[in-house]
């Protein structure tokens, strides 16, 4: 199964035909695209940064994961560099003998890689200087394991 | 009342991690064995100083002179040594440390008789663990009152002070901010490798960190031996707004706890909420 990290812009055809098997009768696939407004502010352009040697390590680890957890093909590719609205972000697809398993798994795909990649985006703002955005914290926090005494 | 400060430096452990006697081993480049320089840290502050020690352990470099009171074998591992010096003295309190611990300083232990010596009732005077928030229990002071409360617990099997004080929701002290990785340990080689003094680490910066730092990538030198003392050191340097409750933590480009022990030359990354997608 296969994670990509590509400069923008990034092309999912080759990750499709990846996918494509005679067995999987389903095939669900998601696209993030770059939109226009965040927080009533007008969008022109993101910026995706990656700490690549992780994130396409942890990528790979996910991508995997869910393919044997739900039994299904996986793959997915996340843009770097600068895009505008309508430009496309990240891509996941998934594909199954049946759909049920096709349809979780993509929806798994790309809330695990927004939580667990190491992935940051700025913003450029119509109406003033461009901002980092803030991340979501769910899959923070230090490993809570203790240390053993003498 | 005035209840005499004994000091106990715990010995008996059986390194087995380190291959050898930590207790005997020099960390640091002051040139004193880890017994030797506990020993010293304990004298300063308590009336008498006693080694605990298993019966026919040699006694470790360093502790020459030093009166030994040798384990009750009442319970397993540290309580056994901290139980036998309340069999010899029930009415002191005991100023209780593991000689694998080389970054305990003055003001660390200075913090603990103080609390003490403001509620001498109480039976357990101890820090919080930086790494997990858990009572660090062999860096601690012990008063009469503990005894029964120890005695109580190993009656039920339960021979771990850790575990004891939790469940004795014990009130904790927090480390000095100077000292905040006071409480680090050595229980491998790896360990002790890196905790010789300075050594020098790569830092690497992403998104908002990178436009606060100011920088990309940089190499510092530091005296930190694990990730989240890291986190802590450049946190005061810098005043990066590094939250360790958010900040996520790379070694050598593989994700790692905050207790992570840092070797001379490794990458750490610290990471704010990721934001792809």
């Amino acid at each position: 199964m296969t994670f990509l990290l590509e400069p923008h812009p990034i092309d999912p055809a080759a990750l499709r035909a990846q996918l494509a098997s005679p067995d999987c009768g389903g095939f669900v696939f998601f696209e993030g695209r770059v939109r226009d407004h965040h927080e009533g502010r007008v969008v022109t352009g993101l910026h995706y940064e990656a700490y690549r040697e992780l994130a396409e390590k942890e990528g790979r680890r996910l991508v995997d994961e869910i393919a044997a957890k739900h039994g299904v093909r996986a793959a997915a590719v996340h843009a770097t560099g600068t895009l505008v609205p309508g430009d496309l972000a990240v891509w996941v697809g998934a594909a199954a003998a049946h759909r049920d398993a096709a349809f979780a798994a993509c929806r798994e795909l790309i809330d695990s890689i927004k939580a667990r990649v190491p992935i940051w985006k700025q913003e450029t703002y119509a109406d003033g200087p461009s901002e980092w955005v803030e991340g979501c914290a769910c899959g923070a926090g230090p490993d809570r394991a203790r240390r053993s005494g003498p | 009342m005035n209840v005499p400060l004994h000091g106990l430096l715990l010995a008996g452990g059986k390194s087995t991690r380190m291959g050898r006697d930590k207790a005997s081993m020099v960390v640091g480049d002051d040139g004193v064995t880890q017994a030797a320089r506990a020993l010293g840290l304990l004298r300063k502050f308590c009336a008498g100083v006693w080694l605990s020690l298993r019966d026919g352990q040699p006694r470790p470099a360093g502790g020459e002179g030093v009166p030994v009171i040798l384990d009750s074998g009442e319970a397993g591992g540290p309580l056994s040594g901290i139980l036998a010096a309340f069999q010899q003295s029930p009415g002191a309190a005991w100023l209780v440390m593991a000689c694998d611990l080389p970054f305990v300083t003055d003001r660390v232990l200075a913090r603990l008789v103080e609390r003490f010596g403001q509620e001498p009732g109480q039976p357990f005077t101890a820090y919080a663990s930086s790494g997990d928030g858990l009572p660090e229990p062999l860096c601690a002071i012990y008063g009469p009152s503990a005894l029964p409360v120890l005695r109580r617990h190993a009656a039920r099997g339960h021979f771990c002070p850790r575990h004891i004080m939790a469940e004795e929701n014990v009130r904790l002290l927090s480390l000095p901010a100077a000292d905040s990785g006071a409480l680090a340990n050595m229980n491998t080689p790896g360990d002790l490798a890196g905790a010789a003094g300075n050594r020098d680490i790569h830092l690497a910066w992403f998104g908002d960190l990178a436009r606060r730092r100011g920088l990309r990538e940089e190499t510092v030198r530091v005296k930190a031996a694990t990730a989240d003392a890291l986190l802590r050191e450049i946190e005061q340097r810098h005043r990066l707004g590094l939250d360790e409750r958010v900040v996520r933590i790379a070694v050598n480009d593989e994700f790692a706890p905050g207790r992570h022990p840092l070797q001379p030359g490794d990458k750490v990354v610290f990471m704010s909420p990721f934001a792809g997608g």
